[in-house]
């Protein structure tokens, strides 16, 4: 059996703050094989963007990965020289991200700048590499390519715009591509775009997709497969379709109650209360536990793992109850 | 546009008329050597609304529509190029009365950068109930604090500066201070976009409290469906610069008729299993100029005939009452 395309076991990675050492993620594993398509969820700060920025090496220099190994293709990247941990990287990985936009070269026609990437790092020649282009072009559905090779970003919508980004992502013909919420500033028309591009581009050429929002009806539509992550860690995995349906974890129950749906008006929206918890404190209890209506004096104890259920994994204390929270939470949820 | 007759019981407290509201843009030298034309394009292109008393009409459209410009003339903040503003029935004049501003507050998206910095949160209630001279002096401190539980912050935040509060308290110091001024309409500008779902929930939640509890009348703009929807009585869909559909939020949502209303509602990522979002092509914007004349949505259109490159579509009833869409192919 091929060894997974990414394997993160035991990541942990710290960050150096005016506010001291921040554990900013603290033990998460997963995998990602070609064709999978997960989405990581979280409110801002939990560590999504750290977690994605650790794989692809782009930490920022105050942080550091301290604990865990990263394996690429089998390979373990820290037994890796950083050329080598690169030439690695880009054979495989791709992203793009909330900021891709602002990302594009203003000064550089948008052909040119999909077709870096084939010229100068595969060595192809230039009329091959702007035939590649072309081709990404239309793959990425921006018709008319040869009269909008020449165009610079600012002549096209914010639309065209992110299809560009995500034609450049391509041009390394990578296994997976991460997304760090590439959708969060677009219009929703815009973002259905996008999605379904990424869809297709899943469907049609196996492509891989990590996709970090923290937008759960994106991950409903684009993903098969979920993460959630609470201050640093991972506390509940599963397919999309069992943890939107039984969610095994009070934050991803609340977090999904909390959501307002579209399709329907209620009464009341269920809220979350407090915040998550200063993570340059030791954790020593259930990080959750302040917030959470099915919390008990057990939550104090220690901090619960990430443990298989009967169709996901959930980190709680109180998993095995979860069927009757539906009945529980209205009761116990604070009022504000 | 349909008057508010029928409606006679709730009293119309803000009714716009026709708004236009156009940005001056000037020709720069580089205009001018090329020889180009400067398009002057307005932002509100010809806006009537009405809201009575108590109720949230949700403004939605895409970014660049112009709903904050529309909220922010309806506010006073802008002046209308042409149109009527009218409050309780009076036209509003160019410069509004100490009264009318009073009775109009706005909150922004970014409660970080409309809260100055060096003021407490105490400075920033009282500043707006001494200068209206809404309570008594001695009766300063405590309305203070009325202001902070009602919109659920704790009693001792007065001494506090914005930068120590979170994202969501930061928001609820925004609203405190719109409503220090006592005001009849609250204009909220994608007041939730910037917050995690679990703080948006609970502004969300404080919002809907305000307005059963004061009688608030609200005009909630946001470019999230979802929350639209959950606040909303009434929807009105807006698209370049022009209202396209309007009714309430249960018509709007389970009959939209505009196309445009269609492909919104429609491009919506849902919750519920197995839903797709719409398979239907979803076009890009043409260029504005193009637009100006005809059917502005015509070109990302499914629906459209030659016609609607000339004529310019008005808002026509359609099925039950209050219910309206501008579009000439509607059956
Ligand atoms: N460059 C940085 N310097 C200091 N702290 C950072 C930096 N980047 C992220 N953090 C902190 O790390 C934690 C995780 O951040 P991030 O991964 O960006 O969260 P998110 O889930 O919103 O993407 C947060 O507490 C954040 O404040
Ligand atoms: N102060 C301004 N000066 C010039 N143009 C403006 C100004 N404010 C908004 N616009 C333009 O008016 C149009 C509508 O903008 P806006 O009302 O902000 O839309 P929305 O709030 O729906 O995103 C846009 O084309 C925008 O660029
Ligand atoms: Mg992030
Ligand atoms: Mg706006």
């Amino acid at each position: 059996m091929n060894p997974p395309l990414i394997s993160v076991q035991n990541l942990t990675v710290e960050i150096k703050t005016g506010r001291g050492l921040l554990k900013a993620i603290r033990g998460v594993s997963f995998d990602v094989n070609p064709g999978d398509a997960i989405g990581i969820v979280g409110e801002s700060g939990s560590g999504k963007s750290i977690t994605l920025k650790a794989i692809l090496d782009l930490l920022p220099t105050n942080a550091r990965v301290t604990g865990g190994k990263i394996f690429i293709n089998g390979q373990d990247v820290s037994a890796l020289k950083p050329k080598a941990r690169r030439a690695l990287l880009s054979e495989n990985c791709a992203m793009i991200f909330q900021d891709a936009i602002a990302a594009l070269n203003p000064v550089i026609k948008i052909g040119d700048q999909i077709a870096e990437v084939p010229r100068y790092r595969l060595g192809k020649s230039e009329e091959e590499s702007k035939n590649i282009a072309l081709t990404l072009m239309a793959k990425v559905g921006i018709t008319d390519g040869e009269s909008r090779y020449d165009l610079y970003p600012h002549q096209l919508s914010g639309g065209l715009r992110q299809r560009v980004a995500i034609a450049i992502a391509l041009s390394g013909d990578p296994k997976i591509l991460f997304c760090d919420e590439p959708t969060t500033a677009l219009d929703v028309t815009i973002q259905a775009q996008v999605l379904r591009l990424l869809k297709e581009l899943r469907e049609n050429s196996g492509l891989g997709i990590v996709f970090v929002t923290h937008d759960l009806a994106v991950v409903n539509e684009l993903c098969d497969d979920i993460k959630v992550m609470y201050a640093g860690k991972l506390v509940e995995t599963g397919t999309v379709e069992n943890v939107f349906t039984r969610p095994t974890h009070p934050y991803t129950f609340s977090l999904l109650k909390a959501a307002p749906d579209p399709d329907k008006a209620v009464h009341r929206l269920f809220t979350i209360s407090g915040e998550a918890p200063n993570l340059t404190q030791p954790v020593t209890a259930c990080p959750f536990a302040p917030r959470c209506f099915a919390a008990s004096d057990q939550c104090q104890s220690s901090e619960p793992e990430l443990l298989p259920m009967a169709q996901s994994m959930s980190a709680c204390f109180h998993s095995e109850n979860h069927v009757n929270w539906a009945s529980e939470d209205s009761q116990k949820s604070v009022a504000r | 546009m349909t008057t508010t007759s029928t409606q006679s019981a709730t009293p119309t407290v803000i009714q716009a008329k026709d708004v236009v509201k156009h940005f001056a843009k000037r020709q720069s030298l580089f205009d001018r050597l090329r020889k180009r034309e400067v398009f002057n394009v307005p932002a509100v292109d010809g806006v009537s609304l009405h809201m009575v008393a108590g109720e949230t009409l949700g403004l939605v459209g895409e970014s660049g529509c112009g709903k904050s410009t529309l909220g922010r003339t309806l506010v006073g903040l802008y002046t209308t190029s042409s149109g009527s503003i009218e409050l309780g029935g009076k036209v509003v004049g160019e410069e509004r009365t100490l009264e009318e501003r009073r009775n109009v507050q706005m909150v922004f998206q970014d409660p970080f950068s409309s809260l100055n910095p060096r003021m407490t949160v105490g400075q920033v209630l009282r500043e707006a109930i001494t200068f209206h001279k809404l309570v008594p002096d001695d009766k300063v401190e405590e309305r203070c604090l009325e202001l902070l539980s009602l919109v659920g912050l704790p009693k001792d935040s007065l001494d506090s500066y914005p930068r120590q509060f979170s994202g969501g308290q930061r928001q609820r110091i925004g609203i405190a201070r719109s409503l220090a001024l006592e005001p009849k309409i609250l204009i909220a500008d994608e007041v939730v976009s910037a917050l995690d779902v679990s703080v948006q929930a609970s502004v969300v939640n404080l919002l809907m409290d305000l307005k059963r509890d004061l009688g608030l009348t609200m005009l909630f703009i946001s470019h999230n469906i979802a929350v639209v929807r959950q606040v909303s009585d009434r929807i009105a869909v807006m698209y370049l610069g022009r209202i396209v559909e309007t009714g309430t939020t249960e018509e709007v949502f389970n009959n939209p008729s505009h196309p445009y209303t269609q492909l919104l509602l429609s491009s919506v990522p849902k919750m519920t299993s197995g839903s797709q979002i719409s398979k239907a092509p979803s076009g890009e914007l043409q260029s504005i100029k193009s637009a100006l004349v005809g059917c502005r949505f015509r070109s990302r259109c499914p629906i459209a005939t030659p016609e609607c490159a000339t004529t310019d579509p008005m808002l026509v009833q359609i099925g039950s009452t209050n219910h309206q869409a501008a579009c000439i192919n509607l059956k």
